[in-house]
């Protein structure tokens, strides 16, 4: 746990990413516009491959995007392509999956189409938009307008520029200044059969001194087969706007491909806790961004995933500090069971002029069978010279000596594991804050433990 | 027949022999003392009475009520009424004191334990152990001092009630205070809940404050010598040594 302090450039990564991040897409353009060069990058580039130092690659040359496309093409949007929805029908998957609850509202796409939208109608009075993103353009251009796509590029790679090209349904929502919500606002994302291509776009905005929490699910059914998420997701804090979001996503059995771009935007002395839950997906890509980007803004971002299987998890998450004083406090958690990969990399990335910030960026894993593996890797890229930033994390195995005293208290080498592993994850499970989310994520863990049990045993005998 | 019957155990870790041919009868009710130079195999047969994995039982039995427990596993063990309280308790994180005790009394029986029973029966073994109350909602022995983890043993001895508890050098490294209040708490449970005890020591002073009516005293991997309390005395006025000589055990 060392103060690290590195010169701008000296991280590949790092560098390439500083090199990548162009805000201001939106501005000034209008929707067509932006659909068009987006179009125009789609057709001239190819499928992303992410390399790090060689011996990590996330690569999308499995996946037949041709095939997606074409049954999309077919037909019209949610117009009886395989695993389209019809309107008014909230798939099954949410039903089974989403914690019955008090809520703020709720919208749910399945595949390319909103399904459903509900919205408490006491925050309608108050001026609480939620719709889709398509009605938002529609209804409420002068709110849309302003930060849509302001902070997300469209043209790094072929996905991000088909989200843009493509996105249809989409989720809006928009908490005006002083507007304090208890209850989450629900924003569901649903496959629900194969060769579904889901462009999923997603635009938040928390008024001035608006307090509000964001919870969305990724959910498909377990199917065989390919389907896509393309994601893009961006919120945007006002001045004094706290948020509290929280992502749970599981995407089965399934051959889901899932390649998200998510942005978090913290304004003056406004305050976010981002909380990405990542339960599932056969490989899956996260480019994720929280940004102080102006002064007094204060961020915590935590993250926990559980790979299994043959998954293929990508995270690259940079804590970005614009400006300060500002304050990040980075922490994830994640284990792997089966033959599954994950990367996580976390960047602190301290700007010119981002004086008097301090953060600090954990990473802690834990491998659940040989034939695993987690690869954590945290940098730090300083460009200021009144700051503290330092990174640390653990890397671990089930302890052997922790299941024999549970043993010996009664409980069997099963129950022993889950308790352990259980425990690994609580502390960031318990900041969700949020009981009937924290039982669901809980209980997410243990399914994962209870289908990893045969290899969890194999692997103990091994040593 | 005794409740915990350990007949000529011989047990080896890879390939070196630690125990060879222990034999032991325990019942409830009863506070046994097992004391030894240390390497003496005094921890070997703690951890093998509860089957942990690394010791490997090429001889002898044990017999506890009545069944043989030789191959059982070890949460078995624990269900049948056996404890142990760790030398080094280890640490889990992200589990309260409150909820793992929940946990392993719900392992022990049929039906999960009612929430007012659990507080009944832990408010008891607060009292008993003069153990503060915030200390349940801590994780449990997460950053606790040496003497919290022993203590933290004994409220789940408390909490497990069972019928024979091996204690694995409970006493070392604990202050004065510390090692009073495990003692007392060992001894509160023999009396009111007729708690069979093996105290595993190298030391004489925890047996100032409980008091075994059977004392074996184990070097080399045997039970060399065995007697009443009045053996601890002897020890204390000759030590080991004196003994080595008498029985002709290498060190």
């Amino acid at each position: 746990m060392s103060e690290v302090a590195v010169k701008p450039g000296r991280h590949r990564e790092a560098t390439l990413y500083h090199a990548l991040a162009g805000a201001g897409e939106g501005e000034k353009r209008t929707l067509a516009q932006l659909r068009e060069k987006a179009l125009a990058h789609y057709y001239t580039s190819e499928l992303p491959v992410w390399r790090r130092s060689g011996f990590w690659v996330t690569s999308l040359e499995t996946l037949d995007l041709d095939a997606l496309m074409d049954q999309a093409d077919e037909t019209e949007p949610g117009a009886g392509a395989p695993g389209a929805p019809a309107a008014g029908e909230i798939p099954e998957v949410v039903t089974r999956t989403l914690p019955e609850r008090a809520r703020a509202g709720r919208i749910v796409q399945s595949a390319g189409v909103v399904v459903h939208v509900d919205l408490e109608p006491a925050l309608k009075e108050k001026g609480v938009i939620l719709c889709s993103l398509e009605d938002a353009f529609r209804d409420h251009l002068d709110l849309v307008e302003p930060w849509y796509s302001k902070r997300l590029t469209i043209d790094r790679h072929k996905l991000e520029a088909a989200n843009a090209a493509f996105w249809t349904g989409g989720a809006f929502l928009h908490v005006p200044d002083g507007v304090i919500v208890e209850d989450p606002f629900e924003i569901v994302y649903a496959i629900e059969g194969p060769g579904v291509a889901q462009y999923a776009r997603t635009l938040v905005v928390g008024g001035k001194a608006s307090e509000f929490r964001v919870t969305e699910y990724d959910l498909a059914e377990d199917f065989e087969g390919q389907a896509l998420h393309a994601g893009a997701f961006e919120l945007y804090l006002k001045d004094g706007a706290r948020c509290r979001l929280s992502q749970l996503q599981d995407w089965g059995q399934g051959d889901v491909f899932d390649v998200s771009t998510r942005f978090v935007g913290v304004g003056r002395d406004a305050y976010c806790h981002w909380l990405p839950a990542l339960l599932g997906g056969h490989l899956v890509r996260q480019h994720l961004e929280l940004a102080v980007s102006e002064p007094g803004g204060d961020m915590a971002f935590r993250g926990l995933f559980f790979t299994e299987e043959h998954e293929h998890l990508d995270v690259f998450a940079v804590d970005l500090h614009e400006t300060g004083p500002s304050g990040g406090d980075v922490h994830w958690r994640g284990a792997a069971s089966g033959q599954s990969r994950a990367s996580f990399e976390g960047l602190i990335q301290i700007d010119p002029g981002a004086q008097q910030t301090h953060t600090y960026l954990q990473i802690h894993s834990m491998m659940l069978s040989p034939k695993a593996r987690i690869d954590a890797i945290p940098s730090v890229l300083v460009s200021a010279d009144d700051v503290s930033a330092s990174h640390g994390g653990t890397v671990g195995e089930l302890d052997e000596a922790a299941i024999f005293y549970m043993q010996t208290r009664g409980l069997d080498r099963p129950a022993a594991v889950r308790v352990i592993v259980e425990g690994f994850f609580e502390p960031l499970i318990a900041e969700l804050a949020d009981e009937p989310l924290e039982e669901l994520v809980r209980a997410k863990v243990a399914a994962k433990l209870a289908a990893a049990r045969d290899d969890i045993e194999a692997y103990a005998t091994s040593r | 027949m005794a409740d915990l019957e350990i007949r000529d155990l011989h047990v080896r870790i890879e390939e070196r022999e630690i125990l060879k041919g222990v034999n032991l009868e325990i019942n409830r009710g009863e506070i046994h003392a097992l004391m030894g130079p240390n390497g003496s195999g005094k921890s070997t047969l703690a951890n093998t009475l509860l089957g942990h994995p690394t010791y490997e039982i090429t001889e002898g039995s044990i017999i506890f009520k009545g069944e043989d427990i030789t191959e059982a596993e070890p949460h078995e063990r624990a269900k049948a009424g056996l404890f142990l309280a760790f030398q080094y308790p280890v640490s889990i994180p992200g589990v309260s004191v409150a909820n793992f005790l929940r946990m392993a009394i719900n392992a022990k029986s049929e039906e999960p334990i009612g929430v007012k029973d659990f507080r009944t029966q832990l408010q008891h073994a607060i009292e008993l152990l003069d153990v503060d109350k915030a200390f349940t909602s801590r994780h449990l022995n997460d950053g606790f001092s040496g003497g919290e983890k022993k203590r933290a043993e004994i409220l789940q001895m408390a909490m497990l009630a069972p019928d024979v508890a091996i204690l694995d050098e409970t006493d070392s490294g604990l202050d004065i205070d510390a090692l009073r209040t495990v003692a007392e708490g060992v001894q509160k449970l023999h009396d009111e809940q007729g708690l069979g005890a093996l105290i595993i020591t190298h030391y004489q002073r925890i047996l100032h404050y409980v008091k075994p009516e059977f004392v074996h005293i184990m070097m080399d991997g045997r039970i060399v010598l065995e007697g009443g309390v009045e053996l601890v005395e002897r020890l204390e006025r000759e030590g080991y040594d004196e003994i080595r000589q008498e029985f002709g055990v290498g060190v």
